[in-house]
């Protein structure tokens, strides 16, 4: 359902950080992306979810070739994905209680008459409980952040997930309680995943199939 | 090994609490309540005397002209014997009016063009940083006397002239702020979660810029009370019968040099005292919406 | 476990530590409770738990870095003066950096980004040993950078030149300069990859078997949730919950066989990717509220009526460990 041709991007106009990489996940598919620390795996996420626009290459969803990021891309297109970030403290906005902050996605799309019924679907799923949820991020700990970071990806019910390093900094018990809510939701409604990582041990475990970034360049 | 040693179970009615962390006593509680209660007495004056003394504060009296402080006239009067104190307390009416109003001005004009070219970027944002960058190329003062003297001499001109001059500051400072926020993840999350430009730019950067915009008008009153000052002491301000402590610091200039301290000294007071009041607690809430001391629970 | 161990004195000694912090509204957070262990020369100790459980509270206690809110209880011998009682003077004087060697998260933060690393290690010679002149600074400075495995062709760059497992040699060099007794690591492996986590985990191993003044070797006290790399580097472990240290265990025992023997150790090794990959239910206590039995009862599948008493004190705070009949069951 999504497939990357030859993507090269990066942030400065002639120091590209991704070079000509090339990275397809199938329907329903799960995708570990495996890399060193810096090597631009990061950004080849932002790529795939549509939040950072390739310097050149093409980026096709469901067979058609995207020509919009960030905000020019069609609504329905950037809700596709559901994406996840290394640093809970970074993805969340400081000021939003937890379930602001997983309603955020709905209101922004004009179904806010939803959140009521998502947050109590939601919560149990990634294991948050009522009292965290009206609180503010500085409040919870890393680990508690993250699920309700989890809870927002997948709150407009994307049909791929983008999770990049989602458990670098949290616990082995914190970290495995996420990825079984990633597969539960997979398994419940047939979405994939990629999955962005140093972690070999746990991407081969989590994923259907690794790839490593040095056999894409 | 040395610990497996059992541990007396503690027993927690015994245990006995230190404490912790700096010692050392601050002034700041001290400052904070000092510029507090200045900057209260500022405002409670200048609402409160006008209508309640129920005095003329143009009531001139020649017999008494330019007498030093008494009883009857604490801080002297003028040179054609107005009573200095009810000048001073009507100067700073209309200064601090002025000043309010054109720092309010100022940063709702900077907060909109700082937030548009921030979160805009691309050409808009270089559009827009050049015409700031043009405003601050010409100095201050010129521009502002160059704006009043468009107009005909009163508080709005004077008003315009200030704001115009002071917007920039804020906008660089929003725009800056805005730009560092936009590239956070959570920006990108709300991206992803189907938020129009507008959207982000409203629920997410706005709010979190705001605290630093208030922060900056409220550092800006006094600067805005300066200028009108400047303006009105060279004689292009407010008309020289309407008090502001420009131009009654102004209008005492030549008694100055016959050695007439008083009507320079206290309008100057008035001047000087609120200004540090107001940026001596504008400077308390910055240390406080400092990120760093928000949590105060290091876990 | 080895009893030749208990003849040489502990570098550090913890006895009763509890901190509390009191909170707007007269609340109590109870961060870290009748916290009790000693680290040996020659010996890492891996203080384990998740993010959240009190574990950097206790070195920001050792360190005396507390924030005004914080009460702190107990006694941490340190060479026979106490962490806990000693003044911000004596602390910043003779402590920090001379008696304390602190090997920071964050690396490419802990450096001066505006100086190269030659005049930070210089400066740092300077101020922790007797060494005086720019001949003898330099000298001990490219002796300090080699100690670490710090390229000596690379001090001349500043810190965002570096890479991030140069960048962590460099803050480790630092850390090193004052020869001191403990290492304190805070989350050393923080953000780094596999290969990283292995190098720097093996460097901090060396530093602790390399004898230093005395010729007994370091100790090093190191925080992490990194379990594969408290395995990789630990003599022994403490495992945090909820404030309280639960567990401590040799490192060989516990990672291999017979295993741990606390429920909530036992959790945390089976949710590794390697082993079974399954959470422990729930969610830990707040640290505002907690119960007055065992913190992990409502989470654990031994608990019975008996753990809504405290946990009895000892190396497992728990009423029903596994032992080791059960393990190979």
């Amino acid at each position: 359902m999504l497939e990357l041709r030859s993507i090269t991007a990066g942030y400065a106009r002639n120091a590209p950080v991704v070079r000509d990489v090339s990275l397809t996940v199938a329907p329903g598919e799960s995708v570990g992306l495996l890399g060193p620390s810096g090597c631009g795996k990061s950004t080849l996420a932002r790529v795939a979810a549509l939040l950072h626009r390739p310097d050149s290459g093409t980026l096709l969803l469901d067979g058609e070739p995207v020509r919009r990021w960030r905000h020019r891309a069609p609504r329905e297109k950037r809700t596709a994905f559901g994406v996840v970030f290394q640093q809970a403290r970074l993805s969340a906005d400081p000021r939003l209680p937890l379930t602001d902050l997983i309603a955020e996605p709905l209101r922004a799309t004009g179904r806010g008459d939803e959140v009521p019924g998502r947050i109590a679907e939601l919560a149990p799923v990634v294991g948050l409980t009522s009292d965290l949820l009206t609180r503010r991020p500085h409040e919870v700990s890393d680990g508690q952040l993250q699920r309700a970071c989890l809870a927002r990806a997948l709150v407009l019910r994307p049909r791929l997930l983008v999770c990049d390093e989602m458990t670098a900094m949290l616990d082995a018990s914190t970290a495995a309680a996420l990825v079984a809510a990633v597969e539960d939701y997979r398994a419940a409604t047939g979405a994939a995943l990629l999955a962005v990582g140093h972690d070999r041990t746990l991407l081969r475990r989590w994923c259907d199939r690794t790839v490593a970034w040095d056999s894409l360049i | 090994m040395t610990c497996d040693a059992p541990a007396p179970a503690a027993a927690p009615e015994r245990t006995e609490w230190r404490s912790h962390g700096p010692r050392r006593r601050s002034t700041r509680a001290l400052r904070v309540r000092t510029s507090a209660a200045l900057v209260a007495a500022t405002v409670l004056a200048v609402l409160l005397v006008p209508p309640l003394v129920q005095l003329d504060q143009q009531a001139v009296d020649l017999a008494a002209k330019l007498r030093p402080p008494s009883w009857a006239h604490p801080f002297g009067t003028d040179d054609v014997g107005r009573d200095l104190l009810l000048r001073c307390v009507y100067g700073l009416r209309v200064s601090l009016l002025v000043g309010v109003a054109a720092a309010l001005t100022a940063t709702v004009v900077g907060t909109a063009v700082g937030a548009a070219a921030g979160a805009l970027g691309g050409w808009a944002d270089r559009a827009l940083m050049r015409v700031v960058d043009t405003f601050s190329s010409v100095p201050h003062l010129l521009l502002g006397i160059f704006i009043v003297t468009m107009f005909r001499p009163g508080v709005w001109p004077v008003v315009i002239s200030v704001a115009l001059t002071h917007w920039l500051s804020t906008a660089r400072i929003v725009r800056a702020e805005v730009l560092s926020l936009r590239s956070r993840p959570y920006i990108d999350a709300a991206v992803s979660g189907g938020a129009s430009r507008w959207r982000v730019t409203v629920r997410h950067l706005l709010p979190a810029v705001l605290p630093q915009a208030a922060l900056a008008a409220v550092l800006m009153v006094p600067h805005a009370m300066w200028h009108e000052s400047a303006l009105s002491f060279l004689g292009l301000g407010l008309p020289t019968h309407t008090a502001s402590l420009g131009t009654l610091i102004q209008s005492a200039r030549g008694s100055l040099l016959a050695g007439q301290w008083w009507p320079t000294l206290f309008p100057g007071l008035f001047l000087i005292v609120p200004t540090l009041a107001i940026a001596g607690l504008a400077g308390a809430w910055r240390e406080r919406i400092n990120p760093r001391h928000r949590s105060e629970l290091m876990l | 476990m080895s009893a030749g161990l208990d003849v040489t004195p502990p570098v550090l000694s913890v006895r009763g530590l509890s901190v509390r912090f009191l909170m707007p509204g007269g609340r109590r957070v109870a961060a870290v409770t009748d916290a009790r262990f000693d680290v040996a020369p020659g010996e890492c100790l891996a203080l384990i738990g998740e993010s959240g459980c009190g574990k950097s509270v206790l070195a920001s206690a050792l360190l005396g870095l507390l924030p005004g809110n914080a009460r702190t209880a107990g006694s941490a011998l340190l060479g026979g003066l106490d962490l806990l009682t000693a003044d911000e003077r004596t602390l910043a004087r003779t402590v920090r950096g001379r008696l304390i060697g602190l090997v920071p998260q964050s690396p490419a933060a802990h450096l001066t980004p505006v100086r190269t690393v030659r005049s930070q290690l210089e400066e740092t010679v300077a101020a922790l040993t007797a060494t005086r002149g720019r001949a003898a600074l330099r000298a001990a400075a490219e002796a300090a950078a080699e100690r670490a495995a710090f390229p000596a062709d690379h001090l001349d760059r500043h810190p965002h030149q570096l890479s991030g497992g140069l960048a962590q040699r460099a803050a480790t060099a630092l850390a090193l300069v004052g020869d001191a007794p403990l290492l304190l690591a805070d989350e050393p492996t923080t953000g780094l990859d596999r290969d990283l986590v292995d190098r720097t985990a093996d460097e901090l191993r060396r530093h602790v078997d390399e004898p230093g003044e005395g010729g007994r070797g370091r100790a090093l006290l190191m925080i992490t949730h990194d379990l594969a790399a408290a395995e990789r580097i630990a003599d022994r472990v403490a495992v945090m919950y909820a404030g309280r240290i639960v567990e401590l265990a040799d490192a060989a025992a516990f990672f291999g066989s017979p295993g741990p023997r606390h429920p909530y150790s036992r959790g945390l090794l089976q949710a590794l990717p390697d082993r079974a990959f399954t959470p422990i239910p729930g969610m830990p206590p707040e640290l505002g509220d907690l119960p007055d039995g065992c913190a992990f009862a409502a989470r654990c599948d031994r608990a019975t009526d008996a753990c809504a008493a405290p946990p009895p004190p000892g190396t497992v705070a728990c009423h029903h460990p596994h032992v080791p009949e059960d393990v190979r069951a």
